[in-house]
């Protein structure tokens, strides 16, 4: 569904990616994980175009998107949760669902999708006056993920959805990724929170200084001696 | 002497003074909120806004109710590419604050001296919409300014419902509060800045057009109303549409009633302290969000 081919960055003269291949097949949940600064958020980034890319391609559905916009990405069927949610606190849950809904083909019927996802995550519903900014850290990662939703995509992206929830937020987080899988929508789910991530995941790909270090089903990560070693110090 | 019909008038005059300092003023705030740039060429716009209303009606005759909307449309399209062509290639860059400033300050210059070489330095005048006054009792009030805050009070509601309830209006509060996700949800903010930067264009332009018959037509009577709208945005707070409405009426009516108590020449003095006081109550300006 998603492909990515030997992916570059650079930030400034100094390299962050050096050169990715991540394929996301469509109806799974594809974890990529890594400790901090290893590149993930920068890897999301210019896979939605808000980087500029110095090599390499990306493809949705068959259709390339390496030259398109961020915007066009968008319309052409990728989604975006960003890291810290980035709800528009100037707004209420409604209207931030709205914004979500922006592009072509979910604005006109934008009512009866903010009704779908209302019927998804109940605890919103009740909220849905209040500004955005009010919410709790969970509350608000329901919002994000929801908004995302909006706009219908082909692949959702999720940057990092457990990061400052409580365990019991992390559990529900991930939850609501595993029935959006379910939905059918093909997830792409960013992770530090390596355990949680490959628990719910299909495959997963670990990630360390911009260079993926291994690929693997989630369960055989799990197992993987290396894995265990490095990230839960066993 | 009885002094409450003078009182009255002043304090209706305000509110039509108020009413085009609360034109001008949304316009620079809508910038300020999207595009996080102070627009210094602002009252070129109103001065261009004047100065088509004068080619409309005195020049070509053309009945008012065509004159208006293509002016409008006319600046608005203008604006459009002047954002589109100066401004887009460098907004967001390094030293984005100052470029934005000296960009338009120039602009603004440039739009003067054109139009002196234009049109010349005459003070032209243009008719009033309607002749004749209203009389309540005591009180006298041209239908003229009755126009034009019945104008500006439709044209501001308008605008409100446009961003509470348009497509656009959402991905403009969008767009203002955080361009990077906005442009995640497929908002193309770019696009969004130069109408943007078009729509305010036509708030000062139709405030230019509004006060041309009272204050007259030349290539500079657009630094005042530039001022003073500086004043209203940061006293109603940098970025805060109501907050420029609000500050807009503050301030006309209060350099209104000044005029009462001091001699007229003092008038501008009042919108300066009364900036001041609210400046040291409260920084971020009545409606503004604290940014520091």
């Amino acid at each position: 569904m998603l492909e990515v081919d030997n992916l570059v960055v650079f930030y400034g003269d100094a390299q962050a990616l050096w050169g990715i291949d991540i394929m996301v097949n469509e109806g799974e949940i594809c974890a990529l994980v890594g400790s901090n600064g290893g590149g993930k958020t920068t890897f999301l980034k210019a896979v939605c175009g808000l980087l500029p890319i110095r090599q390499g391609s990306i493809r949705l559905a068959g259709k390339e998107l390496t030259h398109a916009g961020a915007e066009e990405r968008i319309s052409l069927g990728l989604s975006m949760v960003p890291e810290g949610r980035k709800i528009f606190y100037n707004m209420t849950v409604e209207e931030n669902l709205l914004t979500g809904a922006f592009v072509k083909r979910s604005w006109h019927r934008k009512q009866e999708l903010m009704d779908r996802y209302f019927r998804l995550f109940p605890q919103l519903e009740k909220t849905r006056k209040q500004m955005g900014g009010t919410l709790s850290g969970g509350e608000q990662q329901m919002l994000a993920i929801a908004r995302a939703l909006m706009s219908q995509p082909k692949v959702l992206l999720l940057d990092e959805p457990s990061l400052g929830l409580a365990p019991k937020m992390v559990d529900l987080v991930m939850e609501m990724v595993t029935s959006i899988k379910q939905a059918g929508v093909t997830v792409l789910l960013v992770e530090q929170n390596l355990s949680k991530a490959l628990q719910v995941a299909n495959r997963g790909y670990v990630i360390e200084s911009g260079r993926i270090v291994l690929h693997d089903s989630a369960a055989h990560l799990l197992e993987n001696p290396k894995i265990k070693e490095a990230y839960f110090g066993l | 002497m009885d002094y409450f019909p003078i009182l009255m008038e002043q304090v209706i005059n305000g509110l039509v003074l108020g009413s085009m300092y609360a034109l001008v003023a949304s316009g620079l705030t809508l910038i300020w909120g999207t595009m996080k740039m102070l627009n210094f060429a602002h009252g070129e716009l109103y001065m261009l806004g004047g100065f088509g209303l004068y080619f409309g009606l005195v020049q070509f005759h053309l009945p008012i109710w065509l004159v208006v909307p293509v002016v409008l449309f006319l600046i608005f399209v203008l604006a459009f590419f002047i954002e589109k062509g100066l401004l887009s290639p460098l907004v967001g860059k390094p030293g984005w604050e100052v470029n934005a400033v000296v960009i338009t300050l120039g602009l603004g210059i440039f739009a003067q001296n054109l139009a002196f070489i234009l049109w010349g330095g005459d003070f032209l005048n243009v008719p009033y919409v309607a002749e004749g006054a209203i009389h309540f009792s005591v009180i006298h009030l041209a239908w003229h300014r009755v126009y034009i805050l019945a104008l500006a009070v439709v044209v501001l509601i308008i605008f409100w419902q446009i961003m509470k309830r348009t497509r656009f209006g959402l991905a403009m509060r969008a767009t203002a509060f955080d361009h990077e996700t906005a442009t995640l949800m497929g908002i193309p903010h770019r696009r969004v800045y130069s109408v943007t930067f078009g729509l305010s264009a036509s708030l000062a332009a139709l405030a230019g057009m509004a006060l041309a018959p009272i204050f007259s037509v030349n290539p500079w009577m657009g630094m005042g109303p530039l001022v003073k709208g500086f004043i209203v945005v940061i006293l109603g707070g940098l970025g805060s549409f109501l907050g420029a409405i609000l500050g807009g009426f503050i301030v006309g009516i209060s350099e209104s009633l000044s005029v009462l108590f001091f001699p007229s020449g003092w008038k501008d003095l009042a919108s300066f302290i009364l900036l001041i006081i609210i400046l040291v109550v409260k920084p971020s300006g009545l409606l503004g969000r604290k940014e520091w």
